[in-house]
């Protein structure tokens, strides 16, 4: 009697434990989801844009007006807000954030640190200027993408359950990322993409347009946010002024991850996934935000360039 | 030796008139006026600041950035004016620089590395038969072609920078300080490969810190002081003594 007590606390605290460590992880995969366009941008390019989160807004909005219009899947919303995300960071790179960039700065006779505050300033602006144009255009009311999953989950044992929506969102951040590495290993752009990031000055040797080149590692970045916002967006509701929590979170994701490298961003979306929901089940729900920036505080203290830097 | 007659040499592959380059407001170059004919090795020799790599750097295009570096003159390329255009254009005309400190992408692998140099889409159908060509003149690249370039010798890497320059196709190939930091006998190997490239048809201008180095592998020297050329001509009729003089500011011979 008392032995099956203990047994049966010991397999609770262990299903306890189960249970963090996969929701953790799913969490990191939706985390990873919403970072992985930054690592490509701040990681590899060090290129900046502080309206990255309210992108994702933009696009999780995108969605609902698709959807008003059409009514079918959300996933294949898909198909048009990836096509304009990429459009809209192209454009955004081009037109406006490399005429920004320290280079420029420097042939219009400004200094190394404005060069390197603009971007910073521009995009802090644009994030503010989006998230108005939002509100005018959709009102302060919380959205949410209906889709069949919300609530539906699966069943790994008696005890043990995951998000059916939380697994999509880490099959497809697997994917994306799978799908990112093949195309900067093996690809003429990716290429190029690389060799901009390690020495932008030599790379026009080779005939890179570096403009052009960052306008194209933009667009992939806010194809990818387009994409995590439209999954954000059919996990939970969203509002207008919500981009700058995303972004903070990709920080820190990118941040634990490491710069520079795409794979560091699924690892450090399952470690901050993994802390948040233990600190959450062990010390609280208020502990979880907490327990995150614990971690990304002591990635800073101890290893500042990020577990898998390159 | 008085200059050869025009009419009797053949169209010149880069033409250099009146070229002065900025830094900001301060000048590098001194109305720079010199050709390079197709098929030639130009030594460019001068003292650390004469301006040679800034004469380099305005070639392919890197001094036209605004405020920060401008150049005044012209500068042609099979008689067509590049002066004005970008970096990754004049390279799509074939014309390319081995940096000065070679410059790899140092995340990269050695193959990878050459596969940038063959970036441009007029590159792309050949690409393979480039390979091939860079691993006959660089044979020990070919056994380290995974390997990643930051692990490599000094020596190593200026031919992988050699070789990342030849993916191009270019015609003219522009090496900035070239032995800069490598042991002497490495120097002899990396001069030996630059002659068998020279034999493929393109056109070399090397800057070179060592003068009878320079003097053996060229075709054409020129001496830069102070951003001015102060001698030109075939190194067998400028002889040792007036380069050196020239080199060194000290008169004699150097407007002769």
């Amino acid at each position: 009697m008392d032995q099956s007590g203990l047994s049966e606390d010991v397999y609770w605290a262990l299903i306890d434990v189960a249970n963090g460590l996969l929701s953790g992880a799913m969490l990191g995969g939706y985390y990873a989801l919403i970072a992985i366009g930054l690592a490509l941008t701040f990681g590899v390019m060090r290129l900046v844009n502080l309206a990255h989160g309210d992108m994702l807004i933009v696009a999780a909005y995108l969605a609902v007006v698709v959807l008003q219009f059409i009514p079918i899947s959300p996933f294949l919303t898909l198909i048009l807000v990836v096509p304009v995300m990429f459009a809209i960071g192209y454009g955004l790179q081009r037109f406006l954030l490399n005429s920004v960039s320290v280079q420029s700065m420097e042939q219009k006779g400004m200094s190394t640190g404005f060069g390197l505050m603009s971007p910073i300033l521009v995009t802090f602006g644009l994030s503010i200027v989006i998230a108005h144009a939002l509100l005018g255009a959709f009102a302060s009311d919380a959205r949410i993408i209906k889709n069949s999953l919300s609530f539906s989950a699966l069943r790994l044992s008696e005890d043990l359950n995951v998000s059916t929506l939380r697994l999509i969102f880490f099959c497809v951040a697997v994917a994306i990322l799978i799908a990112l590495h093949v195309f900067l290993r093996r690809t003429h752009a990716g290429r190029a993409i690389r060799a901009a990031s390690d020495d932008a000055e030599v790379a026009p040797l080779m005939g890179i347009n570096t403009g052009r080149v960052n306008a194209i590692a933009s667009g992939i970045s806010l194809a990818i946010a387009g994409v995590a916002g439209v999954m954000v967006g059919m996990s939970r509701t969203f509002q207008p002024f919500d981009g700058p929590v995303f972004l903070l979170v990709a920080f820190g994701v990118v941040i634990v991850g490491g710069l520079g490298s795409i794979f560091g961003s699924l690892v450090g979306g399952i470690l901050l996934g993994i802390t948040q929901v233990l600190a959450g089940t062990y010390f609280g729900p208020s502990a979880q935000l907490v327990g995150g920036y614990m971690l990304i505080l002591l990635v800073l203290a101890v290893r500042p360039q990020g577990l898998f830097a390159r | 030796m008085s200059t050869s007659a025009p009419e009797a040499t053949p169209p010149k592959l880069l033409q250099v008139k009146g070229l002065s380059a900025f830094y900001g407001e301060s000048r590098a170059l001194h109305g720079v006026g010199f050709s390079v004919a197709r098929g030639e090795v130009l030594s460019v020799i001068g003292a650390n600041g004469a301006g040679k790599s800034t004469l380099l750097r305005a070639i392919v295009g890197m001094m036209n950035r605004g405020r920060a570096a401008h150049v005044e003159g012209t500068i042609e390329l099979d008689g067509r004016r590049i002066d004005h255009l970008d970096t990754d254009a004049i390279v799509d005309l074939g014309v390319t620089m081995v940096p000065e400190g070679r410059r790899l992408f140092t995340r990269m692998s050695v193959e990878e590395n050459l596969l940038c140099g063959a970036y441009l889409p007029r590159c792309r159908a050949t690409i393979r038969d480039r390979l091939e060509e860079v691993f006959d003149i660089f044979p020990r690249l070919a056994d380290r072609r995974d390997q990643n370039v930051s692990q490599m010798s000094g020596g190593e890497q200026q031919m992988v920078a050699i070789g990342r320059a030849l993916m191009s196709s270019p015609q003219l190939i522009l090496f900035d300080e070239l032995s800069l930091g490598l042991a002497p006998i490495v120097v002899d190997q990396i001069y030996e490969r630059v002659r068998a490239v020279n034999k493929l048809g393109v056109t070399c201008v090397v800057i070179e810190q060592d003068m009878k180095r320079a003097m053996a592998v060229a075709s054409h020297v020129f001496v830069m002081l102070e951003g001015r050329i102060v001698l030109d001509g075939r190194p067998g009729d400028l002889g040792v003594d007036r380069v050196s003089a020239a080199y060194f500011g000290t008169d004699a011979g150097a407007h002769a």
